[in-house]
């Protein structure tokens, strides 16, 4: 019975939702206003019971351990965010996550610049690590911008914007899949789930 | 007006109608078509199926989406849990955002129903929802201590107190991250798992993703990738192939094998990929119809008016 109820439901925002490709309309709406609603109602009380029950309400009132309420007053400053006079306070709590942040800056030197240049220097010995040795050149000479785009360097320099328009299609075929991929994933659901006619 | 104006000219609603039946009448009408496997996907199966019957070796499946792409994840994660499951390789999941949260018990009894004798906190272990400022604590402390930087499972037992524990201490046990993602967050397991700890890292993500992190794939901090609904199909395929018949991989088997999906016994939850592949190959033949005639109309167009 739940999953019957739990399938008309989803079926019919399913139906809401899409009922948007032929025009705008309330049930689309109602749809996405729903989602919203629903998204927010669901991760404030799982947020309350996973985050401020056991890292702020335990360890203060039950635990006794007081030094909780210096990161809780810090992490309260966010709110000041919604006051015109107050709004200033909200920095502090983000300068604090800034400099945590800060953290990830050498390793991030190392999996994101380091590594990727080792693995672009490799030996001409094919193909394909000639095609990576050419687009890296070329588009690391597009986007060199002290030097005027003309003559060779200009010619050169275009061939890295061929790379880079091969590299946006290749993006633009993998999100053309991956919003296929959603809507068929509706689609199984609507012929499957709701009517039972994928087997 | 000829052909190509009406074309230039055509509805946008009737293009919509067009692609939503070429994906809804291969749904309706399954064929069988050839699921061939890329390296990315071969490498993931590899390396989990290397931990198949070692107690001291697991894996860790994070789950960083929410269900408006459960079409392209839901089913290689269902995959994943399979293998595991059919191999004796232990799992563990983990996810950092609500909305996972019932994603991944879902995914957990969608794999568990075809396997009565596999028992939470013995082959597998969900570690539940951890919110997102844990992040950090979580990936560095499981470095040194996976019970104490975990501390709760989602049933809410003490995770060092639990079976699946014995031998598993840290990332040199724990020894493979998989992240499902419709995000970044991989990047995060290559930047600080990776790097300070050397644990593989893999990735299952949405298609729309891939292009990002093919270069991590090509600089070998990614050990695999499952890309989109494709890599999903290419999973199931190998389980089917291999795991479900206690076989070890071979590049061989794999290519000459093609494993119909009408008409057999596998359940429809561990083929929805691959019946969804049909649909997108469809559906994107259609698609590349579009653009050609598109074009040509453009061109025609763009002629007659020079002329």
């Amino acid at each position: 019975m739940f999953e019957l109820i739990s399938n008309l439901v989803a079926a019919f925002l399913t139906l809401s939702i899409f009922s948007f490709l032929y025009k705008d309309n309330p049930f689309y709406k109602f749809a996405e206003h729903l989602l919203v609603g629903v998204s927010m109602g669901y991760a404030i009380p799982l947020a309350y019971e996973n985050v401020f029950i056991p890292f702020v309400y335990n360890p203060i009132f039950l635990e006794r351990r007081f030094i909780i309420i210096v990161p809780a007053i810090i992490g309260i400053l966010y709110l000041f965010r919604f006051s015109k006079n107050l709004s200033w306070l909200a920095r502090y709590p983000i300068v604090i996550f800034m400099g945590i942040v800060g953290m990830s800056v050498p390793m991030s030197m190392h999996s994101s610049v380091l590594v990727q240049m080792r693995s672009a220097m490799l030996p001409l010995d094919n193909i394909n690590t000639f095609l990576i040795f050419i687009g890296t050149i070329t588009i690391l000479m597009y986007f060199y911008f002290s030097k005027e785009h003309k003559g060779t360097y200009g010619k050169i320099s275009n061939v890295g914007v061929w790379f880079m328009m091969v590299g946006f299609g290749a993006s633009f075929g993998y999100t053309v899949m991956a919003r296929m991929s959603l809507l068929i994933g509706r689609i199984q659901f609507l012929l499957g789930d709701f009517l039972g006619l994928i087997k | 007006m000829n052909f190509f104006d009406r074309m230039q000219n055509l509805d946008r609603r009737w293009i919509y109608l067009v692609v939503a039946l070429a994906i809804i009448v291969p749904l309706l009408i399954p064929f069988n078509s050839k699921t061939y496997t890329t390296e990315p996907s071969e490498n993931v199966y590899k390396m989990i199926d290397s931990f198949a019957g070692k107690d001291n070796k697991a894996i860790l499946m994070c789950v960083s989406h929410d269900a408006s792409t459960i079409a392209e994840l839901f089913p290689m994660e269902v995959s994943v849990l399979r293998h595991c499951f059919e191999r004796d390789i232990k799992v563990f999941t983990i996810c950092f955002m609500p909305q996972s949260a019932p994603l991944v018990d879902y995914a957990i009894n969608t794999a568990k129903e075809d396997f009565p004798n596999i028992k939470s906190g013995v082959n597998y272990c969900n570690f539940g929802y951890k919110p997102y400022s844990l992040f950090l604590p979580i990936l560095l402390g499981m470095g040194d201590n996976i019970g104490e930087a975990v501390e709760t499972d989602a049933e809410g037992r003490k995770v060092e107190n639990l079976e699946i524990m014995e031998n598993i201490r840290n990332y040199e046990d724990l020894n493979l991250v998989m992240d499902f993602s419709a995000s970044g967050s991989v990047i995060s397991w290559i930047t600080y798992a990776r790097v300070k700890f050397g644990v593989n890292v893999a990735a299952g993500i949405t298609a729309v993703m891939a292009a990002d992190n093919y270069p991590y794939l090509q600089s070998g901090q990614l050990i695999g990738m499952l890309s989109g609904l494709k890599g999903a199909a290419e999973y199931e395929k190998m389980v089917d192939v291999f795991a479900a018949k206690g076989k070890a991989f071979s590049k061989e088997t794999i290519n000459n094998t093609w494993i119909k999906i009408t008409g057999n016994d596998i359940p429809t939850k561990f083929k929805k990929a691959r019946i969804g592949m049909n649909a997108q190959s469809i559906a994107h033949i259609m698609i590349i119809v579009f653009i050609i005639l598109g074009n040509i109309g453009y061109f025609v167009n763009k002629n007659k008016k020079k002329g």
